[in-house]
């Protein structure tokens, strides 16, 4: 009796110490690891040896090992957050060189500003997420999505600022349910592939409605037209990427 | 790293004991701790932290993977999570043992090791 509650109280005391790996870590080995650790104390309580001195062993080895891990983690995120900054401000280049020599582009600070915030975003998205999963599929289809995610976005509220279109509402509206439906499906290909899936069909599905239904001048321009058809195009590809990387796991 | 550096790249002792571990089945992380602790005649004793370090980083470079195998008759729990060796991990483990060939030969020529 006086055994098993010394099992139970060190099992806990282990399993909050474990908290303390980095978050991904602890998703993917801290079961593992309480498991490892039960098996360990049984393993000597079976034989009739000393419990309080191997649980502090083993207390302090993983402590020395959980440090090492997020000493990784914060080395490996310090290097993702300078690749992001530096890659944004890269691509931030295109628009600055253009403001210089194109008549008529000119942007305010904030403009800038704003660019380089989703250019960040996107690149942080993109290295978070594509490194849930070591398949080339994956990170194809993380970076096709985001892309075109963001071109979607981007040219939705460029056009919003410039007419009074509500269908640029529809198409906000397409990213706000993706995004609610990447949440659901927690990162997992199978979910993001249905995700990506249904956003080409629903991109495709309100341009046509709108050929069909909506007045002449509130139709969107050729140009516009295009551009959400490309995105749809990006989706369906992404989709089609998420489901092979979904196979492949499974196999 | 790459996988095909991986399965080239020298070890570090517990990869190599881990990688042995798991040469002959699939095991989970206590079966691995008690494989290696049978294997080295109880020299090499690692804790759980070490050991799933190790798994993660031996993961990341395509040398294990999970196995799809989940209960262990004797323990019948469901959660535990076994792992087995990748074509790259098993690569990996023969290249290393043919490394320790090639030293034992030069070390017997050198010394008549063992006479």
């Amino acid at each position: 009796m006086g055994t098993e509650a010394s099992l139970l109280r060190y099992r806990t005391w282990y399993a909050a110490l474990v908290r303390l790996y980095p978050p991904s870590f602890h998703a993917q080995f801290g079961e593992g690891l309480k498991q490892t650790f039960h098996d360990l104390c049984r393993e000597r309580a079976n034989a009739r040896r000393g419990l309080a001195g191997f649980a502090l062993w083993i207390y302090c080895e993983t402590l020395v090992e959980i440090i090492r891990e997020n000493t990784i983690a914060m080395t490996e995120m310090n290097k993702t957050i300078l690749r992001a900054a530096l890659g944004a401000l890269a691509l931030l280049m295109v628009p600055i060189a253009a403001s210089q020599v194109v008549e008529g582009w000119n942007w305010e600070l904030k403009g800038f500003v704003l660019t380089y915030v989703l250019f960040f975003g996107t690149g942080m998205a993109f290295a978070l997420i594509s490194r849930k999963m070591g398949a080339w599929s994956y990170k194809a289809g993380v970076g096709l999505a985001l892309a075109a995610g963001f071109v979607l976005g981007w040219a939705s509220m460029v056009h919003m600022s410039e007419t009074e279109n509500q269908l640029n509402l529809l198409y906000i509206g397409v990213l706000v349910a993706g995004g609610i439906g990447v949440w659901h499906a927690r990162l997992q290909p199978r979910g993001l592939a249905r995700v990506a899936l249904g956003m080409a069909a629903a991109l495709a599905v309100i341009a046509l409605a709108a050929m069909l239904t909506w007045d002449v001048p509130e139709r969107p321009g050729g140009n516009q037209s295009g551009l959400r058809g490309v995105c749809a195009l990006l989706f369906a590809t992404a989709g089609l990427l998420f489901r092979r990387a979904s196979l492949a796991e499974t196999k | 790293m790459p996988k095909k550096a991986a399965a080239q790249a020298p070890l570090t002792p517990a990869v190599l004991h881990i990688l042995l571990a798991l040469s002959t089945q699939e095991r989970h992380g206590y079966g691995i701790m008690k494989q290696v602790e049978m294997d080295s005649l109880g020299k090499v004793n690692m804790g759980p932290g070490t050991l799933y370090g190790s798994i993660s980083r031996m993961m990341d470079a395509g040398l294990i993977r999970v196995s799809d195998h989940r209960v262990d008759p004797e323990m019948d729990d469901e959660r535990r999570i076994y792992y087995e060796l990748t074509n790259t991990g098993q690569a990996a483990l023969s290249a290393e043992l043919e490394r320790y060939r090639g030293v034992l030969t030069v070390a017997q020529g050198r010394f008549s090791y063992g006479n």
